[in-house]
């Protein structure tokens, strides 16, 4: 299982799956944890300062030590995005920008055989059922409200941040119970 | 007239419009290409290749966009 991003989301979805008893996330984000990410970010006060990675691996070794965590510190781009996830037998897309998101997507239908699912549209509160999971096509399944950015909407709430990020989760375990047969 | 399944409803375009790109369909939708994935009857469709991409009658085309937040 990979992880891109691990904010709001992927700190989630890690969580979920590590209790999940998922055997080996592959988890990559280049970012420190500070301060306003622990208002929906699975992280502690005492790990602001502290690199992302290292503090998820930490927190998952303490709910599941079983689980083994390949953790990249790096920049996901086009070039390393198949080298950083070619274990994976699915891809998290956990990013919070747009571009971002888009070019992680389109890299994995276009360069890989994995199957990706991604997320947009949670920004907010209320509205917990405007939250859907969708299968866009065989490879590709799509989590959110698809309209609700932080953009314009101006607020990310753990709840309904954490609404897309267990749809997501749950999207991973149906597809790997069901279809992929690990 | 020629007709395009644009995320999964039936929309007419003018035959004049043609030969039609996805990037001119984006900009028919006002949509940023910057953060749309796109697949042509089940295939992608990469973002540098929305220009020379030319759409036909029947096909069928899913615009995925992404907005912020995560």
């Amino acid at each position: 299982m990979g992880i891109a991003g691990l904010g709001g989301l992927g700190s989630n979805v890690a969580g979920a799956l590590a209790r999940a008893g998922i055997g080996k996330l592959i988890i990559a984000d280049f970012d420190d944890v500070e301060q306003d990410n622990l208002n929906r970010q699975q992280y502690f006060i005492d790990q602001v300062g502290r690199d992302k990675v290292d503090c998820i691996k930490e927190n998952l070794a303490r709910i599941n030590p079983r689980v083994y965590v390949e953790g990249h510190r790096v920049k996901l781009d086009a070039e390393n995005i198949p080298q950083v996830f070619a274990q994976a037998d699915v891809i998290a897309e956990c990013f919070d920008s747009a571009r971002l998101k888009q070019m992680l997507v389109e890299t994995v239908l276009s360069r890989m055989s994995a199957p990706i699912v991604s997320a947009s549209g949670l920004a907010g509160y209320g509205n917990s059922n405007a939250i859907r999971t969708r299968r866009i096509s065989p490879r590709l399944v799509l989590v959110g409200d698809g309209e609700s950015g932080i953009d314009t909407v101006k607020l990310l709430t753990a709840a309904r941040v954490g609404v897309a990020a267990m749809h997501q989760a749950n999207a991973i375990i149906e597809l790997i119970v069901d279809e992929i047969k690990v | 007239m020629a007709i395009l399944r644009v995320n999964g409803q039936g929309r007419e375009f003018a035959a004049e419009m043609f030969p039609l790109t996805v990037s001119d369909l984006l900009g028919k939708l006002r949509v940023d290409a910057a953060t749309v994935v796109a697949e042509v009857d089940g295939q992608i469709i990469e973002r540098d290749k929305f220009a020379l991409t030319k759409l036909h009658d029947g096909q069928s085309i899913e615009l995925v966009r992404f907005v912020p937040g995560g």
